[in-house]
């Protein structure tokens, strides 16, 4: 029998996942790659990894791996230079010099596995094979706009990077000129006091998202429990966390097979679906809203009128436009506004288009959402007259009263000081650092103490508190700051919807469902079970079949079918069985369309009357 | 006189949706349970799935559970002495010839088998290879010679197909204790002080076979074995007490009676039947109630081709027409006709 000579051990080589050969000396072969790569020999792209518990070397040059720039040591020694960071600073180099000449090199997240990263010059030893350009950079962008990462729990950044995209802020300059299906623009928006090396890398400090909120991190009769918050209304009326809501509605003179089009024009009241002269009171001669026009709910936009959807046979009576339907564009429920701007235009198909952006005040009001960059969200849960609000000795009001408890069991210490260091940078009007690991953490807190107690604060950032409604102290000192605060786009009023009656589907003649629709709530399967629990047969006859989708029907009491009344004749007929002796029956319209599929299965059903 | 009148208040009240509340006083903390059961440091047999995974193994009526386990109660001598008890339970561990080989080869040419023994195993089973041979023997009736701990087997033929069937067969056969038994351990109780014997299996029909069992107190988890052996009364009890020890377990309290239900339920048709598709749910008497559970085509085929009609007195039912639910307050009704209204007169 052939027998397999017993071979050296090798190592298998797999360019981005395809065997390519093996080799006998894996780390030597991948050390010479990686001296050719820094050497410019080969593209600065390709990646190489010996991955040794699977006794393999990994090459990548294909799409779609995340790199990350380090700084390479060799000998215990970083290769670059303070000479060359002069250079930088007076652009006589460019990163890509560096990266051209070997002092950086990308590492992809497999090559990072044989790499050994020190984050400062001091930890550089013997196995060091790079070190990181700064050590912020082991965050994200949007983490990195958070002052002191590296003091909150990790989970709380995942929560951060989402509120942070949510935030309202100055989002584009040409915002007049823009028509965003959807946009949210803040009043008065501010750089942070305690700021990031993030909001110069990416320039936002010019169009930050956010405003420096004077907080106490005090309770306010049981008002802002469980990430409720109060705020102050005096702060709210001179345009804090103040924006505008714009919304843009499009509509365009579609053209149809057989040479019918649409036709902005203020709808006659002999088209199909009329809604009433009120509707359209708003629209101009053009049948388009004028600017600066407040309009309500249910209030036409763009007049417009299209063609029948089904052609019928006798056109021509009354002409073609009496047969047009009404199909303008209403300002859908629950909205209201002005008109902000109304723009005519074309499409590439060259039908015309108009499209009307909305614009509406968005005053914090009960419910809106507020979160600082710490992952610590609120909804404000009422807003306080200034007199009621707790004051200092100075007699500031604080804008935002944040319940204490909602820091110790999120472990997000990073908010307590960047408050502290908040306040410190608006007592001297300085602009504070707050990146991730710029400094080393435990004299921070001393020397923002050191500048509050120089402008006669308390070092620790604590006040005594008035209660603004007795006028008492309170017997506890109160923690004041600066935070930054961001305004996210979820405002209740985009959200709340209420129904007491309304639209039914089509099909199930059950009510609409969702607030597009003007949709009812759902009693579902588990309120249904909790009442057949409690044995209230009535109250679930009421919310199942009288609130919902009740239909009477004629039962043939020959044959058991559901028979119809023919309003010529005047009687009521059975189909199956011709009779005409019925029983008129109350049943859910559901039953119905169940006899009817049931009936399309090629099973007849019938219902047996009792009496 | 109190008792009864305690008694009294608790009973239920007619028309009261007894299934419905049980339902929901098992579901509602059973979203509460974790669904990871718990890791205990010990013998690794004797961990019992535990958690939601048990309840919906009791509650669909699977044929085995997941983790068998016994109780064997001892009597006589084996109750009170750690020896005997620990012999018994040797009578009752069951031991497969696959955990004493260390390895097997075939020889087609010769048509032998050779099993090579793994000498710890044996020795802690205080086994000599002889006897594992003797009772191969006994069980296959096979020819065999030992030498050391290597036991060759001798086939007549060479058919390749029959020895390695004969070698599956053979690794596969229990050397010593009950089939289906498991690993035995002996225990103690700690209030009696007596021995009892807990086994990784639940073969209790085999088990209490062996002398030294208490008959009257073999316990085991597996519903279908106590209701083998015990009768249909002896599986309810078993499940209702399952369904506690569960719920137990994880600090929840459900009235034991909404699990009584349960379990009555599940056995009053004289045999085990889970809830869903292919037991009560799958049996109810009303077509759309079936219909509106699972299989809503193939209910309506046959109800079709039976010319079944539905009764209308279950709640889908109902509800699915419209119509009052008789329960509850929808259970009254009034006691005379309408016509027959007319006929009394004011006096």
């Amino acid at each position: 029998m052939f027998m397999a000579k017993e071979e050296e051990p090798r190592s298998y080589i797999y360019l981005n996942g395809r065997i390519l050969g093996h080799v006998k000396d894996p780390e030597q072969y991948v050390s010479e790659i990686r001296a050719a790569r820094r050497k410019g020999l080969i593209s600065g792209e390709v990646n190489i990894a010996y991955a040794k518990s699977l006794n393999a070397v990994n090459i990548n040059t294909d799409k779609g791996r995340i790199r990350k720039p380090y700084i390479i040591i060799e000998n215990r020694q970083p290769k670059l230079t303070t000479e060359m960071v002069e250079k930088l600073k007076k652009k006589e180099i460019d990163f890509n010099w560096l990266l051209r000449n070997g002092i950086l090199e990308y590492l992809d997240a497999e090559e990072e596995e044989n790499a050994l990263v020190a984050f400062s010059d001091e930890e550089i030893t013997e196995k060091t094979t790079h070190m990181e350009i700064d050590v912020a950079s082991i965050f994200g962008f949007t983490v990195n706009t958070s002052p002191f990462p590296e003091h909150n729990n990790i989970a709380r950044h995942a929560m951060l990077a989402n509120f942070t995209k949510q935030a309202e802020g100055l989002y584009a300059s040409n915002f007049n000129l823009r028509f965003d299906s959807r946009a949210y623009l803040l009043f008065y928006p501010q750089a942070p006091i305690v700021t990031t090396a993030a909001y110069d890398g990416v320039n936002i400090k010019h169009h930050p998202s956010g405003q420096n909120f004077v907080v106490a991190l005090s309770t306010y009769y049981g008002y802002n429990m469980a990430d409720a918050i109060v705020i102050n209304k005096a702060a709210v009326d001179r345009g804090l966390g103040r924006s505008v809501f714009y919304k843009t509605y499009v509509d365009e003179e579609r053209r149809y097979p057989g040479g019918q089009k649409d036709k902005f024009k203020l709808p006659p009241p002999t088209a199909e679906g009329y809604m009433g002269e009120h509707v359209y009171s708003k629209l101009g001669d053009d049948g388009i809203i004028e600017p600066e026009l407040h309009i309500e709910e249910g209030e036409a936009l763009i007049g417009k009128i299209a063609p029948p959807r089904f052609l019928e046979e006798n056109i021509g009576a009354g002409g073609l436009e009496e047969k047009m339907r009404d199909d303008s564009s209403v300002l859908k429920p629950g909205e209201a506004g002005d008109v902000d701007s109304v723009v005519f235009t074309e499409s590439t198909g060259a039908t015309k288009i108009v499209k009307v952006r909305i614009r509406a005040l968005r005053v914090p009001e009960k419910g809106d959402k507020f979160a600082s960059r710490h992952g610590q969200k609120g909804v404000i849960a009422m807003v306080v007259p200034p007199e009621d609000m707790p004051f200092t000795q100075d007699g500031i009001v604080p804008d935002l009263l944040l319940n204490p408890h909602s820091i110790p069991t999120r472990l997000t210490f990073g908010h307590l000081l960047e408050e502290l260091a908040g306040k410190a940078g608006a007592v001297n009007g300085n602009i504070i650092n707050g990146t991730a690991f710029a400094e080393k953490g435990s004299t921070r807190i001393s020397d923002y103490g050191k500048i509050l107690e120089e402008h006669g604060f308390d070092r620790s950032g604590e006040e005594t508190l008035y209660d603004g409604i007795t006028g008492r102290p309170f017997r506890a000192k109160v923690f004041t700051g600066v935070v930054y605060y961001n305004r996210l786009y979820h405002m209740v009023s985009n959200k709340m919807q209420v129904r007491s009656r309304g639209k039914v589907q089509i099909l199930t003649h059950q009510p609409t469902e969702g607030k597009a629709r003007q949709g009812a709530l759902r009693f579902g399967e588990m309120e249904r079970d909790a009442l057949i629990g409690y044995g209230a047969s009535l109250l679930l006859k009421e919310r199942l079949l009288d609130q919902s989708d009740k239909a009477s029907v004629l039962i043939c009491k020959e044959c058991g079918d559901i028979g119809y009344y023919d309003r010529i004749k005047r009687v009521a007929i059975c189909p199956l069985c011709g009779s005409n002796s019925f029983a008129e029956v109350e049943i859910s319209y559901a039953f119905k369309i169940l006899l009817d599929e049931i009936k399309s299965l090629h099973i007849m059903p019938g219902v047996k009357l009792n009496v | 006189m109190a008792k009864e009148k305690k008694n009294d208040e608790y009973k239920v009240q007619y028309s009261e949706p007894v299934g419905m509340l049980a339902a929901q006083s098992v579901g509602e903390p059973g979203t509460q349970m974790i669904l990871r059961s718990f890791h205990f440091a010990g013998i690794e047999s004797a961990i019992a799935t535990s958690g939601l995974p048990r309840i919906v193994e009791l509650v669909d009526a699977k044929k085995k559970p997941s983790t068998p386990l016994s109780t064997i109660y001892l009597e006589g001598k084996a109750a009170k002495d750690l020896d005997e008890a620990e012999k018994v339970a040797k009578k009752i561990s069951e031991v497969k010839m696959n955990t004493l080989i260390r390895r097997t080869a075939e020889n087609f040419s010769k048509g032998t088998i050779k099993f090579m023994l793994n000498r710890q195993e044996l020795e802690s089973q205080q086994m000599t290879p002889r006897q594992v041979a003797d009772k191969l023997g006994k069980l296959m009736k096979l020819d065999s010679s030992v030498e050391e701990y290597t036991i060759i087997v001798s086939m007549h033929t060479k058919n390749l197909k029959d020895i390695r069937s004969t070698r599956v067969r053979i690794t596969r056969s229990v050397i010593s204790g009950v089939e289906g038994a498991g690993k035995a351990i002996v225990q103690r109780d700690k209030n009696a002080g007596d021995f009892y014997i807990i086994s990784a299996g639940s073969n209790i029909a085999g088990i209490i076979e062996i002398d030294g069992v208490d008959k009257t107190r073999i316990y085991t988890n597996d519903v279908f074995a106590m209701y083998g052996l015990f009768g249909i009364e002896a599986a309810r009890n078993v499940l209702a007490r399952e369904l506690k020890l569960t719920l137990d377990e994880q600090k929840i309290s459900v009235d034991y009676r909404h699990l009584l239900l349960i379990a009555d339920a599940m056995t009053a048709s004289g045999s085990i039947k889970g809830v869903g598709r292919h037991g009560l749910s799958g049996e109810k008497s009303s077509v759309f109630a079936r219909a509106a559970y699972e299989e809503t085509v193939k209910h309506l085929i046959n109800a079709a081709a039976f010319g079944e009609v539905d009764p209308m007195r279950g709640v889908t039912e109902n509800i699915l027409v419209g119509k009052q639910i008789p329960v509850g307050t929808g259970s009254v009704k009034l006691a005379i006709k309408k016509e027959d209204m007319a006929k009394i007169k004011p006096k």
